[in-house]
């Protein structure tokens, strides 16, 4: 192939470069001798990640795609069944209700954490080096515990008898509540440790994005007499619209997947009301030995938030114009 | 994702200075004051709002079993006793479970290092056949919800026999495409002179990778390190799947286990969710600098 593309200009060539087909002498052929080495040493530094992809993440992918049109258990052969398992899915109150729940749910999370980053973000980069220290590392050490050690922590702290959060609201004369076991305060109630989980990284992304604007603009808008608001709603907020779409949508696809808090702390009671999505898939898994079913719930769900991923991906890619 | 793409990672206490206005006139008089007490305020609240459930799992360690649920409530135990911390750790399971979950997260740590950077350094600097083809291979799984494959990937591990082995829990998630993406990011920062400068005193692509990438690399490491471990020591869905031998569990799964079977002994169990964090927190304030300062968003502006 390069060869003859390569044979064309070859009046400057020597006689026996000509013969060769090749303009001149050398390097050409050390050139391809570099690209088959570097080829061979490629493919020997790719093949661990790209076999390791294949096994446990594409191949799992296509498996998936497959069963979710059989009817098939650990036993027994499968057997087509068409879009059965997907009729059966979308025809399933229990599930469209836990989505429906997910969504509810994203939107409990997910303002909080924007609201308490942004409001991090806006105090941190007016103060001075050491108490920014501080406060990031603070605000990032729940990042770094287990959803099974939160779970542990605020199901004790929302105990009816003897926790924290009954004695705090009794000072104020609220009766005692059972927190989780309420059907109208559960969700709520795990909203709180997916905030605080989550609360760590969404704030340092919007310190780093709110730091990357530049000084010229605010320089400006004092000279102008602007205030604190209208720095805040004029400069930052327009100039940080990428930053915001982005925790917006990643809080929002790791909202509705949330999954170990419910497992352990409600295991989707009081009356499914903490049932989300992915708990709700797990648990049919666990119990059904025919999982063309689950698979199909988990592929309509990967559907759902994947467009979106790819929304965000698509956005932010285009619009890498707004920065000054 | 894009994310965390450090090019330099900053120290921690460098974000936020660059832009910073210059202050002063702002600090005077009597509405200076006020400002500078709200933020005092507000910053206490914050940092009291994110530590204070781990302050009181801490304390709640130091409670004899009754009093972390006693009534009326108290933050702070009548008597400190060490009882709970030394029972855990005398508790034969809890040690073991400690020691495998840190032998498995230091053996994944490792793997994902070598495999991401390995795959990382081809698609940084090296040229070859169907290259752009590879990238898109590798780059779509990062957009795959573990739910979606959570099923299959059972099935996968149980027809290569490898349930209830150290090997599931570190080969299936050793390779990552985040990962990856993050440490290609780092290496196409890196000035070509340097490679070139390799390549005329006759050193091969691997020679390069070896002696001037792998030594260049710390930075990045750190925070894949830190990241790879975390997610194996935090993991509980999956040793809960495909683990069932007492002698293989994993630490979140024990303490979950202890929460179901001993769930009089809440002091015992504080204590000991208090040990398995310890571990990870050292960790992370050991390297914070680099943690935080990898939390850049080249990529996303």
């Amino acid at each position: 192939m390069t060869q003859t593309v390569q044979a064309e200009p070859t009046t400057l060539g020597t006689a026996a470069a000509r013969r060769r087909g090749r303009p001149s002498g050398k390097q050409p052929r050390a050139r391809t001798g570099m690209n088959a080495r570097s080829n061979k040493m490629a493919y020997l530094m790719l093949a661990p990640v790209v076999i390791l992809l294949t096994i446990f993440v594409v191949w799992p992918v296509v498996y998936a795609v497959y069963l979710s049109f059989y009817n098939w258990s650990f036993y027994t052969d499968p057997i087509p069944v068409g879009w059965r398992n997907y009729m059966n899915v979308l025809g399933d109150r229990t599930f469209i209700e836990s989505v429906g729940r997910g969504l509810l749910f994203a939107v409990m999370v997910v303002p909080v954490q924007l609201v308490i980053a942004f409001l991090f973000a806006s105090l941190v980069r007016t103060v001075s080096g050491r108490v920014a220290t501080l406060l990031k590392v603070s605000i990032y050490i729940p990042t770094i515990v287990s959803g099974v050690i939160a779970s542990i922590i605020f199901v004790l702290i929302y105990n009816y008898q003897g926790g924290i959060l009954n004695a705090f609201v009794g000072l104020f004369g609220v009766e005692k509540q059972a927190w989780l076991g309420n059907v109208a305060t559960a969700l709520p109630a795990l909203a709180v440790p997916a905030i605080w989980l989550g609360l760590g990284i969404c704030s340092l992304i919007m310190l780093a994005g709110m730091v990357d604007i530049p000084a010229t603009y605010y320089e400006a808008a004092d000279l102008d007499g602007a205030n604190w608001f209208q720095k805040t709603f004029f400069v930052t907020i327009p100039l940080m619209k990428n930053i915001f779409l982005f925790l917006l949508i990643t809080g929002f696809t790791a909202a509705v997947q949330q999954f170990e808090l419910p497992l352990v702390m409600t295991d989707g009671g009081p009356l499914e009301r903490t049932l989300l999505p992915n708990l709700y898939i797990f648990q049919h898994f666990r119990n059904d030995t025919y999982v063309g079913y689950s698979i199909a719930a988990a592929i309509l769900l990967m559907v759902v938030l994947g467009s979106i991923s790819a929304v965000i991906f698509r956005v932010l890619n285009s619009e890498k114009a707004v920065d000054g | 994702m894009a994310v965390d793409t450090p090019v330099t990672a900053p120290a921690i206490s460098e974000i936020g200075r660059t832009t910073r206005r210059p202050r002063g006139r702002r600090d005077t008089g009597a509405k200076g004051v006020a400002v500078l007490t709200g933020k005092i305020a507000a910053g206490a609240l914050l940092v009291l709002l994110a530590l204070f459930p781990l302050a009181w799992m801490v304390i709640a360690g130091f409670k004899s079993r009754t009093e972390v649920v006693a009534t009326p409530f108290q933050f702070f135990p009548e008597v400190w006793r060490v009882e709970n911390y030394q029972q855990i750790l005398a508790d034969p399971e809890f040690v073991r479970s400690m020691s495998v979950t840190f032998g498995g997260a230091i053996l994944f740590t490792l793997l994902s290092l070598t495999v991401n950077s390995l795959g990382a350094y081809a698609f940084a600097r090296l040229e070859f056949a169907f290259k752009n083809v590879l990238w898109v291979y590798v780059i779509t799984t990062m957009f795959i919800p573990g739910m979606a494959i959570l099923l299959t990937s059972f099935v996968v591990v149980t027809r290569l026999r490898m349930l209830d082995t150290i090997a599931v829990l570190v080969i299936p998630g050793a390779a990552s495409a985040a990962h990856l993406f993050f440490m290609r990011q780092y290496y196409l920062n890196v000035p070509m002179a340097l490679e070139e400068a390799a390549t005329l005193d006759g050193a091969s692509k691997w020679g390069i990778y070896r002696h001037i990438f792998l030594p260049m690399s710390k930075p990045v490491f750190v925070v894949v390190g830190m990241t790879s471990f975390l997610a194996f020591w935090n993991s509980y869905v999956w040793p809960i799947m495909t683990i069932t031998s007492r002698d293989l569990y994993q630490i979140q799964q024990f303490l979950a286990t202890f929460r179901s079977e001993r769930a009089a002994e809440l002091g015992m169990l504080m204590a000991g969710s208090t040990l398995a964090a310890l571990p990870v927190m050292i960790l992370f304030l050991v390297f914070q600098r680099h943690i935080i300062g990898g939390i850049k968003i080249a990529g996303l502006k």
